[in-house]
């Protein structure tokens, strides 16, 4: 299959599981209260992160067009797919090197641009436009943040939830490893493993899930040895449940606020740290953080590039400072001991 | 209080009054030391049979010294003598063997080190031998040292059959190996073609003719070393390591060895050239030869021409972690000259040549070629690329060539400063001139198109699959920096439609993908090890093909004719037969395309103007003995250029006492 397919097919399927996961909290008394509160509490944050991941999701929708190969000077290879924001741009969007927002002319030498006025953040030093890239990075920090919680969050509900229901020789192996793995420096767990599965967007997704499930998983197992306790737990032993559908009717949906606090603020954090991994020149190609590792002797040049920085860091401190702000209204509403207060 | 707040502003004032910035003892600005950054990492080692990086060499070119040397001004490059008397001249005997013999200056004595105790007692220094040569050659063959030049020297009469019996013996007995280092060399019976004929006499035979072996000696690969350096520092007992410790038989000794933060030298008086000046050696007197150019540019001042070496009383080598606040110091007159770094380029430079500030100064802007080539090469293994592909193939590399612009390269990511290559010699190397006007590497995006077309790759299209013809670029760089200019090569073969994706890998997994095979392009560099054609011409050999032999062919290119050519030009002088069969050589290059020459990097050094006779030398030899610097003047550059500026101090007292009053304030009128 073709790249581009696949990843429509994916976005397309992420669309309507996440269509289908609204409809299905739609039906919950509390989720449909927790999420009318949110809106209300923070309609500019995730109007942000709605339009981040509208970006994201029309980055990812691409297609191939016999009309793309521009003239004689092919500036889109034949048959490659573009998706819809390349297509917001003309194909041959790009200069010989830098060149500032808005100029007409090249950063060095003048010469005259063959998009005059066109590139609203400026050039790179190869001279891709720098809005363009920044729009791109958008997907990026969506597959990073959203592919390593599908890797953090399953594991560490399984770990977590059976070491909290089982207890006993399985509760100490768990722990005895969340343990080991807390007591490492993180950073030096991640470069070790790329180190070891290669530079690529999965596999710093996986390196990133590894290191980061132990947290949830901490709280999970905490959680559900409280609840394992309760009197309807009890009640459902009686009546003769197996206990998987005790631990899945019962003990998982209970569990399930942890789990939207922990991905909210999950999320923010796995995109900054792919920003210090692509300073350590093993980040994912495309990202904020390569752009921001490309840009960062261009501020000691004269006269200054401060364009690709800039618009880098503005992206994704943005993006960043909406989910936070999202994460903390998520965590205010569905913390028992929050949720009455008004913000 | 009263008195006590008045002798704490005394102290103030008096330490600003004080105050400079100078980071180096004030006893030491009369004299003439040299100050300069370490290259970008501090030296690895300091063995001269394994230090094989600038780093390296910038500390052991200057403690070592050699058989023969360089001429500090002539270009093309020649060879003077150093430690022997002359450079000897290659002998063929009937037998097809060949010899060179060497013969030492007399009273060539070691610096003084207390590893000579090991001889005689009591002793501090002894003579250099020829026997010391020989061991230094010996210890190249020997696997536990692991040189990296060892496989050079095969060509020696025996070289390979010593590696083997050490080895043997080694394996065979573990006390073997607990022995003297020389006596194990001795007991493995020696090199048979190095032949210490007397104490100053030292005979090499060769299996072949090897007219670069003379090269070979003007690196510190071949210095005398002492056997009681390397047996006595061995880290017990709180020595050194020989690699941390250098017995100087150079121009300079080394008097602190801190690598990752200072390394000082001063003059070494048991060197030749300062036991004897007299004799006006020529490895040891300034040129008294020079260009036209040479003399514009002060470098046969009267003041040095003929005078014995060095001029300078120290060097200072200091070791900068970021380059831009050494860059900086350079600036303020702390380090005296500097290369000049990326992110200031159009602050120093404009044009070629220097801004008006920094003339202001007295900068002054030396440029040299280095010896160095950088290219993109096609492994011709390759099916889609190699020579299996045939015509084919071949129209692909021609096209693939047309489409790079080298001079946009250079631009972009060296701001010039570099010379488009279009073919593997540089510009300062023998027969370069062969070399220009290569067709192929013009830029011609249409030429480009109809030689792929006529490859059968239509518009790009691969017919196969009907979809761009899909390449892999392999890698050795992982920095930022470094992808942005793998990207300007896939960016441009776009262009004609072909679909390049970079594998990007570290210099470690770049070279283990090389040796497995599994590549089509690549991208690569060379710096000369000696300044000969044969050692560009010979990365194509089919002899070495990485896939055949491991050599440094890595485009794997065999081809019967070229291997011809370059066996018969490899023995022989320059001159015009020579010339002739590069001329042939680099035709074949020019239309095969295993490489697409990119450039060759050219070397800026910038160096104030109290700094005397520098002239960049283009390769890794530092020559830091031909140079001299007028210390007065500096002293005054340095007063003038870095007045204290005050009045920043002054607002910070003023923030604090602003910042303290009200707290004080508040206090007083609490404790009311």
């Amino acid at each position: 299959m073709e790249p581009h397919v696949f990843s429509n097919l994916v976005t397309t399927a992420l669309f309507a599981g996440l269509m289908l996961a609204l409809w299905g909290a739609r039906r919950s008394l509390l989720w449909r209260n927790a999420g009318r509160e949110l809106v209300r509490r923070r309609p500019i944050s995730l109007a942000v992160v709605a339009a981040y991941a509208l970006v994201a999701g029309l980055d990812s929708i691409a297609w191939t067009d016999p009309h793309d190969a521009v003239g004689e000077d092919q500036a889109v290879l034949l048959g490659v797919a573009r998706t819809v924001v390349d297509r917001f741009f003309p194909a041959d969007f790009q200069e010989a090197s830098y060149s500032a927002p808005l100029a007409d002319r090249e950063l060095y030498g003048g010469e005259p641009l063959s998009h005059p006025g066109a590139h609203w953040l400026g050039t790179d030093i190869i001279g891709r436009d720098v809005f363009h890239r920044a729009l791109k990075g958008a997907r990026v920090a969506l597959i990073i943040g959203g592919l390593t919680s599908l890797i953090v969050l399953p594991l560490a509900l399984l770990v977590g939830v059976s070491a909290g229901y089982v207890g006993g020789r399985l509760d100490d192996a768990v722990f005895f490893v969340m343990s080991t793995l807390a007591s490492m420096p993180s950073l030096l767990l991640l470069i070790a493993l790329i180190m070891v599965l290669g530079v690529g967007t999965v596999q710093v997704c996986v390196a990133l899930g590894v290191t980061g499930w132990v947290g949830l998983a901490r709280l999970v197992r905490a959680e559900t040895m409280k609840i394992r306790e309760l009197e309807y737990i009890d009640a459902a032993r009686v009546l003769g449940a197996s206990e998987l559908r005790i631990v899945w009717r019962h003990v998982v949906p209970n569990l399930m606020h942890l789990v939207v606090i922990t991905f909210a603020l999950l999320f923010s954090s796995l995109v900054l740290s792919e920003v210090v991994l692509s300073w350590l020149g093993i980040g994912i190609d495309g990202s904020w953080g390569r752009m921001i590792d490309q840009a960062r002797t261009e501020l000691s040049r004269e006269p200054v590039i401060w364009w690709s920085l800039l618009t880098a860091s503005i992206a994704l401190f943005a993006l960043i400072l909406a989910v936070n702000q999202v994460a903390d209204a998520v965590r205010d509403i569905l913390d028992p001991r929050t949720a009455g207060e008004r913000s | 209080m009263a008195k006590v707040g008045a002798a704490v502003w005394i102290f103030i004032l008096c330490a600003l009054a004080a105050c400079t910035n100078n980071p180096y003892p004030d006893a030491d600005s009369g004299r003439s030391v040299l100050y300069r950054t370490m290259r970008k990492s501090p030296p690895k080692t300091l063995d001269p049979a394994v230090a094989y990086s600038v780093a390296d060499h910038l500390v052991t070119g200057t403690v070592y010294d050699t058989l023969i040397d360089y001429d500090y001004l002539a270009r093309p490059y020649r060879l003077i003598p150093g430690l022997v008397e002359a450079i000897p001249e290659e002998v063929e005997h009937g037998d097809g063997t060949w010899s060179l013999s060497f013969r030492l200056r007399p009273d060539l004595v070691y610096d003084t080190d207390e590893c000579f105790e090991l001889s005689r007692s009591g002793a501090r220094s002894r003579p250099i031998l020829a026997s010391d040569i020989a061991f230094e050659l010996m210890r190249l063959a020997d696997p536990s040292v692991g040189s990296p030049v060892g496989a050079v020297f095969a060509r020696i009469v025996g070289y390979a059959e010593f590696t083997k019996r050490l080895q043997a013996l080694r394996d065979g007995d573990p006390a073997f190996e607990a022995r003297r280092i020389d006596e194990q060399y001795r007991e493995a019976g020696g090199v048979d073609g190095i032949r210490v004929r007397s104490d100053r006499d030292l005979e090499i035979v060769l299996s072949q003719s090897f007219p670069q072996l003379l090269y070979w000696f003007a690196m510190e690969f071949t210095t005398p070393v002492p056997w009681e350096a390397v047996v006595y520092y061995d880290g017990e007992d709180g020595r050194d390591v020989f690699s941390e410790h250098a017995v100087a038989t150079g121009p300079f000794r080394l008097t602190r060895y801190e690598k990752r933060s200072r390394i000082s030298l001063e003059p070494n008086s048991n060197w030749y050239g300062i036991r004897h000046p007299e004799w006006h050696a020529p490895g040891a007197t300034y040129p008294t030869r020079g260009s036209q150019e040479d003399r514009s540019s002060g470098l046969l001042d009267p003041r040095y021409v003929g005078r014995p070496l060095p001029f300078l009383d120290g060097v200072e080598l200091v070791f900068e972690n970021e380059q831009i606040p050494g860059f900086n110091k350079f600036l303020q007159g702390y380090y005296d000259y500097s290369a000049i770094i990326e992110e200031t380029f159009d602050q120093v430079v404009s044009e070629g040549g220097l801004t008006p500030g920094m003339e202001a100064m007295g900068v002054g802007l030396s440029k040299t070629p280095q010896a160095a080539v950088y290219y993109v090469g096609f492994n011709m293994d390759d099916p889609v690329v190699g020579r299996s592909g045939g015509d084919r193939s071949r129209l692909l590399r021609q096209a693939m060539s047309h489409a790079i612009d080298s001079e946009e390269f250079i631009r972009l990511f060296f701001s010039d400063r570099g010379i488009a290559a279009e073919s593997p010699l540089p510009p300062s190397i023998f027969g370069s001139e062969e070399g220009e006007g290569n067709p192929f590497r013009r830029v011609d995006l249409d030429r480009a198109r109809t030689l792929l077309a006529e490859a059968g790759y239509s518009r790009g299209i691969d017919p196969a699959t009907g979809r761009p013809l899909k390449l892999s670029f392999t890698t050795g760089d992982t920095s930022a920096r470094a992808r942005l200019r793998y990207q300007f090569f896939v960016d441009s073969w776009r262009r004609i439609g072909i679909d390049v994706e970079i594998k990007s890998t570290n210099y470690n997994q770049f070279q283990d993908v090389l040796r497995r095979g599994a590549y089509q392009t690549f991208f690569f560099g060379w710096g000369a090890d000696y300044p000969d054609p044969e050692n560009f011409l010979f990365l194509l050999w089919g002899d070495l093909a990485k896939s055949k032999s491991g050599g440094a062919n890595s485009a794997n290119f065999d081809n019967p004719e070229y291997d011809a050519l370059f066996l018969e030009m490899r023995n022989l002088p320059n001159g015009p037969e020579r010339l002739a069969i590069i001329g042939r050589m680099l035709e074949i290059l020019r239309v095969e395309r295993p490489w697409i020459e990119i450039f060759t990097p050219e070397e800026y050094v910038l160096s104030h103007g109290w700094v005397r006779n520098l002239k960049s030398f283009g390769m890794s030899v530092p020559m830091l003995q031909y140079l001299d610097v007028d210390a007065p003047a500096r002293t005054e550059r340095r007063m003038a250029w870095n007045q204290p500026l005050e009045w920043p101090a002054w607002v910070l007292a003023a923030l604090v006492v602003a910042a303290v009053i009200p707290g004080i304030v508040t206090f007083l009128r609490e404790r009311q």
